[in-house]
Formats: C-alpha cells, sequence, structure tokens
C-alpha cells in the first residue's frame, strides 16, 4: 500500500506536526526515519496516507512546524523523495 | 506538620504528581531514541509537559527545556549571554544562583536597586545602569528572602529600549504569578519544577527567547552523525537521557498549577503571608513587608534566628533561618550579619494553618511551650 511520510530533525518537531496534522482532521503516526533517509543520523518522521499529504503539508506550513523532506513508500517497498 | 518552606520547595507533593512519576517508571523507557512503545510513551510524556509549560509561560513547547534545576538554566542563560570581563547588571535582591555564576565568569558586576518594596528606586537604578550598556541584565522576578516582587514587566521594557539582553529568575514566582516569555522579551528566563510548579525535585525548566549556549555535550537522540549540539531548541540543551518520572510528575503539577490559575494561587499565598506579617507586628518583632510582595515574609526575632527556626521545627513548625544563599539580598536590607527567618506559602496556605504556626510561636516566643 503506498503511503507517504514527512522528516523531521527530532522527535520534538515531529510531536508537534503531529499535534497540528491532529487538530487539522489528518491521520497520521510517529515513527523513526529509516536510517537510509536521514543524512545526519537520527530523527522522527510522521507516516501519512496517501491522500493526505498536500493537506498535511499545508497545515504544517501554516502552523510553522519545520520539516525536512517528504517521501513515498511504494507498495513493494521502494522509497523516493516527493518534490513538492 | 505547618510547612512554611515552600520557598525551598513545595511539599508535600500533591498525589497526582507522585502518580504521574510512578506511571512513568512503569511505562516509559528513553524519550527520543526509540521507535518501541516504551520510548514513544516516554516521548509523548515528555512533549505533554512541554506543552503544559508553553501555555502557562506563553511560549512554544519546543522553547521549553528541561533542566535538572533553576540553578542550571540560570548557569547556562549567563553562560550564553555574558563573557569574561563583561559588565552585567542585576538587582540587588539576587539569589547565589544568578551571583556566583556571573563571578565564576569574571563577570564585571553592577547592582543596581537595592530598596526592599520600592519600585521607584529599583527602576530608577536599573536605568542608570543600562545606560551604560551592560552585556546583559539579570534579575528575580520575587527575592527569595523578602518576597520582594520585583517590577518585570517594567525593568524587561527598559532592557529593551537600551537593547540589553535580560535573563528573568523566575524561581520564586512560577506558579505563583503571570510568567510569559514572549509578552516580557526575555531572552532566557529560568524556573525550577519542584516550587509553585509542584513536581518533584530534579526538575527545571529553562524557556528560551534565543538559541542558546549548551552547558552540557552529548547525545540528544537527534543529528548523530553531527559532532556538534544541534542547533535547534530544545535539543541544543537536553544532552543525556532526561529526567523521565521527574517531567511526568512536572507535567502533573503544572496541570494543578493550570487548572486553578497562578493568580489565584498566588492571592492565597499573599494574604496569609500578610496575615502572618500583621500578627508577627503585634507580637514585637521586626517584620520586612510592604508593597509588592508576593508570599513570602521574613521576621527578626530577638534572638538566633536559626535557634528559632529549630525550636518551630521541634514543635512541627518548618520555617527557614539564615541568609537563604541570598547574601546580597540581606546586604541590601541589613540583615547580613543576622539572617532573617523568612516563611515562604504555598499552594495550601489556608487561615487555619497559618493560625495554627502563629500559636506554635507566640508560645514559644511567651514562654508557654
Amino acid at each position: 500500500m503506498t503511503s507517504y511520510f514527512v522528516t523531521f530533525r527530532s522527535v520534538t518537531y515531529a510531536q508537534r506536526g503531529e499535534r497540528v496534522l491532529r487538530s487539522a482532521g489528518i491521520g497520521c503516526s510517529m515513527q523513526r526515519t529509516p536510517r537510509v533517509l536521514e543524512e545526519r543520523g537520527c530523527g522522527y518522521s510522521l507516516a501519512l496516507s496517501a491522500g493526505a499529504l498536500y493537506q498535511a503539508v499545508a497545515a504544517l506550513r501554516q502552523g510553522n512546524v519545520p520539516f525536512r523532506r517528504v517521501y513515498l513508500r511504494d507498495g513493494d517497498g521502494s522509497i523516493r523523495e516527493v518534490e513538492l | 506538620m505547618i510547612y512554611l518552606d515552600h520557598g525551598a520547595t513545595s511539599f508535600p507533593k500533591p498525589p497526582a504528581v507522585r502518580r504521574a512519576m510512578d506511571r512513568a517508571m512503569a511505562r516509559c523507557a528513553n524519550p527520543g531514541r526509540g521507535g518501541h512503545l516504551p520510548a514513544m510513551e516516554a516521548a509523548q510524556t515528555v512533549y505533554r509537559c512541554r506543552e503544559q509549560a508553553a501555555a502557562l509561560f506563553g511560549c512554544e513547547a519546543e522553547q521549553v527545556a528541561f533542566t535538572g534545576s533553576c540553578t542550571q538554566g540560570l548557569n547556562t542563560a549567563v553562560r550564553t549571554l555574558v563573557r569574561p570581563g563583561d559588565r552585567v547588571l542585576i538587582s540587588g535582591f539576587e539569589h547565589n544562583a544568578v551571583v556566583r555564576p556571573l563571578h565564576a565568569l569574571g563577570a564585571d558586576i553592577t547592582v543596581a536597586g537595592q530598596k526592599l518594596f520600592d519600585w521607584a528606586d529599583t527602576l530608577s537604578r536599573f536605568q542608570d545602569g543600562l545606560k551604560t550598556h551592560p552585556a546583559a541584565a539579570v534579575f528575580t522576578h520575587v527575592s527569595n528572602v523578602f518576597g520582594y516582587v520585583l517590577p518585570v514587566a517594567e525593568l524587561g521594557d527598559l532592557c529593551r529600549q537600551y537593547g540589553v539582553p535580560f535573563v528573568l529568575d523566575a524561581a520564586q514566582s512560577a506558579g505563583s504569578l503571570p510568567v510569559d516569555l514572549k509578552a516580557l522579551g526575555a531572552a532566557y528566563i529560568a524556573m525550577p519544577g519542584h516550587k509553585g510548579l509542584l513536581g518533584p525535585m530534579g526538575t527545571g525548566l529553562l524557556l528560551c527567547g534565543e538559541l542558546p549556549m549548551p552547558l552540557l555535550f552529548g547525545g540528544t537522540g537527534s543529528e548523530s552523525v553531527n559532532r556538534s549540539m544541534p542547533d535547534f531548541l530544545p535539543d541544543r540543551l537536553e544532552a543525556g537521557t532526561l529526567n523521565v518520572p521527574g517531567i511526568g510528575g512536572l507535567e502533573a503539577g503544572l496541570a494543578l498549577v493550570r487548572r486553578e490559575g497562578p493568580e489565584a494561587i498566588g492571592r492565597r499565598e499573599h494574604r496569609q503571608a500578610m496575615a502572618c506579617a500583621r500578627a508577627l507586628e503585634k507580637l514585637g518583632l521586626r517584620v520586612f513587608t510592604g508593597a509588592h510582595q508576593a508570599g513570602t515574609v521574613s521576621f527578626l526575632p530577638e534572638g538566633d534566628c536559626e535557634e528559632l527556626a529549630r525550636r518551630l521545627g521541634d514543635r512541627g513548625a518548618a520555617v527557614r533561618a539564615g541568609l537563604h544563599c541570598a547574601p546580597l539580598a540581606h546586604e541590601s536590607a541589613g540583615t547580613l550579619d543576622t539572617g532573617t527567618v523568612r516563611l515562604s506559602f504555598g499552594y495550601d496556605a489556608e487561615p487555619a494553618k497559618t493560625g495554627e504556626f502563629l500559636r506554635i510561636l507566640e508560645n514559644l516566643l511567651t514562654g508557654k511551650m
């Protein structure tokens, strides 16, 4: 199943993002960022359902929550960055 | 026990605080490190506490950094703003948690305003000091010895007017008076978690209006490849494992404070402090009281203040005597040689306890006990 995830610099920013998305009615779950995607080592991400990406990015920007990048995870497990 | 030493720490801790600590010890692992359930539960506990503090103190959650004490926060703030030899302006009522870090740095300390309960003097002396363009100003919100509430909003305005960053020591005000980082425009506000915020000892908060220099360096669970500390808050100040049970307890304490409101708690403390002050004056004691006073009052007994405190303690009344780690405040008030007996009221202040304390004291002074 296709899903997106948004990466953050730290657990605190991911949590702030989680609060912003939930208050905007956007479901998400926090998880560790895959090591291969975190060039600075160690970080947290918010996983989103496929249809929620653009609404989520808008909500994060509106809430001034800094995030690093957005990735798409395909059904076969492959991951690629999404250019916004 | 009639406990009137809330200026040292709130006691006893509310049951909700103790329960929250117990829950954290049972359910929380290391926050911000792993992705498993106990680590995530810990991270949520920590973040909820940040949110409670941010809502109470007018800032964003990431501007709330956890410290082990107010002293640690003050050291961090001072080391960020002051270099050796810099001139620093402080009030005449500072605790050693301010004076000693500045002295250790080799700062050129200017004391401004030493008249108790006198806002006009405090403000005019600060204005004179600010005209010399110090590197920073550091002042307490409430004197831990005398309960003098300094005019912090006006002092903040003056500092901004002269472009001087300032640090507020909210050790005695957080939880009893409004404290707002954004409204005050402070560079940093330091506070303990275990006094007016009702949390456990070993907790503190540093509210950061600016990016600080870390005091400790180490793992943060973020940007592990980077050999420098992260350049963002709160990670920049939180090297090493956080005191999660303490933070869980602090969250519960903050929730209690927010439910009632600091102003209401402060009014209750102040009412009892003033009732006590009036009764002490009737007993012929020298009492330090005046306008702009919080829920703390100091007095001078006939004999040694430590001896009176010991005798009160033997009879079930807990007070603190001596210099209260604030020799500068005693110097300002002229009590450096004697010290004072300090009564500091807390969230549980009520007339019955005040009355019982006064009965014990009066009996002691009149030789009935």
